[in-house]
């Protein structure tokens, strides 16, 4: 069982080692995983919607149309009116965290397993979030912000700054491990029939969950900072 | 486990925005195009369909003003017509009237034309007896009795004369 948690938590996670900066450059495995979910995805947008008509549309383009049209309704209803501008990014980062935190079904690695990941995840959240908050309010204004409700909480309102995006990529981070965790284990145990079924939560359900959770809480921060 | 690297933080800081451009330019942006263009569309069709309506409406109220107006120009043809025949039934009376005047005038004349006539002849018929009677009276030796005889001879042969 060490062995095991030895394997899956300490192994090497560079791809490519740059003999500088003591690892702090070097690329990671879970870079290259994410590369490749990217181009996938890439690659399934441009085939998916190629050759788009106004009428006597494929069922293709329906089915795209009808995707793009829910998953447009989710993000914006959870960014409010205000922050609707910013629904394309959310739901972008909802397909990318979901087909992240889903390649475990192929066997692979899921990028959000690893802390780099979800960090840059985060780091973009807690920019847009502010970019946000700036772009409505104003300079002036979003400094006035870190005075409200009133003065004496201006020190928990700048910790948010980096208790925000903290929290956002250790929760995402952390579900990913454990539910990896937890497959690698009952794959040790009993690696037949068991380990599909329960794939079937820890990759697909626990994945979504957590990527709906990473942008719902993103949205609410938006939603908060364009009010 | 917990170690980060800058250069993989960053490439994967490229890798979404790579991804949502991507999906912003491909995915959204095709699906919007097709929305816009659905909508466009469908604006068009509406509001050609209002004008084809108004047209529509245009169109009936014509028709029914036309239709009104036709009983209006039905009472005016019809009083026209009745006036022009009463202009006709009056000219053809003052005709018939002025023709049945002239030919009473035209007979009246004759008639006292025919008169002067008839009595031109009588007065020569006359004259001629009388001229008869005195040369018969003259060519006779006459007494009292013999005139009384031939007065009443000329009586009479004037009354058998004027029968």
């Amino acid at each position: 069982m060490k062995e095991l948690f030895n394997e899956l938590l300490k192994e090497d996670k560079a791809f490519i080692h740059v003999p500088y900066g003591n690892g702090l450059f070097d690329l990671y495995k879970s870079v290259v995983v994410s590369w490749i979910v990217i181009g996938i995805l890439i690659l399934l947008i441009l085939f998916l919607t190629h050759g788009f008509k106004v009428h006597n549309i494929s069922k293709r383009q329906a089915a795209v149309e009808s995707f793009v049209l829910w998953i447009r309704g989710v993000t914006g209803g959870m960014l409010g009116e205000e922050g609707v501008r910013y629904q394309d990014y959310m739901a972008t980062v909802l397909i990318f965290i979901c087909a992240c935190n889903m390649v475990g079904l192929f066997g692979a690695t899921p990028p959000t397993m690893d802390l780099t990941v979800t960090v840059a995840l985060s780091l973009m959240s807690i920019i847009l979030v502010e970019a946000a908050g700036l772009r409505k309010k104003g300079l002036g204004k979003w400094f006035k912000g870190f005075a409200q409700p009133m003065p004496v909480i201006a020190p928990m309102n700048i910790l948010e700054l980096a208790i925000r995006p903290l929290s956002l990529c250790m929760r995402l981070f952390g579900n990913i491990l454990g539910a990896t965790v937890i497959m690698e284990l009952i794959k040790h145990v009993m690696p037949v029939i068991f380990p599909a079924l329960l794939s079937v939560y820890f990759d697909i359900f626990d994945g979504a969950i957590q990527a709906y959770v990473f942008v719902f809480l993103t949205s609410l921060y938006i939603k908060e900072a364009v009010e | 486990m917990l170690n980060v690297s800058i250069l993989s933080i960053g490439c994967t800081v490229f890798n979404l925005l790579l991804l949502f451009f991507v999906a912003k330019k491909f995915l959204f942006g095709r699906v919007d195009a097709v929305l816009v263009k659905r909508m466009e569309e469908v604006d068009e069709a509406t509001l050609e369909a209002e004008e084809a309506k108004q047209k529509a409406l245009n169109t009936q109220k014509e028709y029914e003003d036309k239709i009104a107006s036709v009983d209006v120009e039905k009472e005016h043809i019809l009083s026209e017509i009745k006036k022009k025949g009463y202009v006709e039934y009056d000219r053809i009376v003052n005709d018939a009237k002025k023709k049945g005047e002239q030919i009473l005038v035209e007979a009246k004349h004759n008639a006292e034309v025919e008169n002067e006539r008839a009595k031109e002849v009588y007065a020569a018929q006359l004259t001629d007896m009388v001229i008869d009677a005195a040369s018969k009276i003259a060519a006779t030796k006459h007494s009292s009795e013999d005139d009384k005889k031939l007065y009443d001879k000329f009586i009479i042969e004037a009354g058998v004369n004027n029968e």
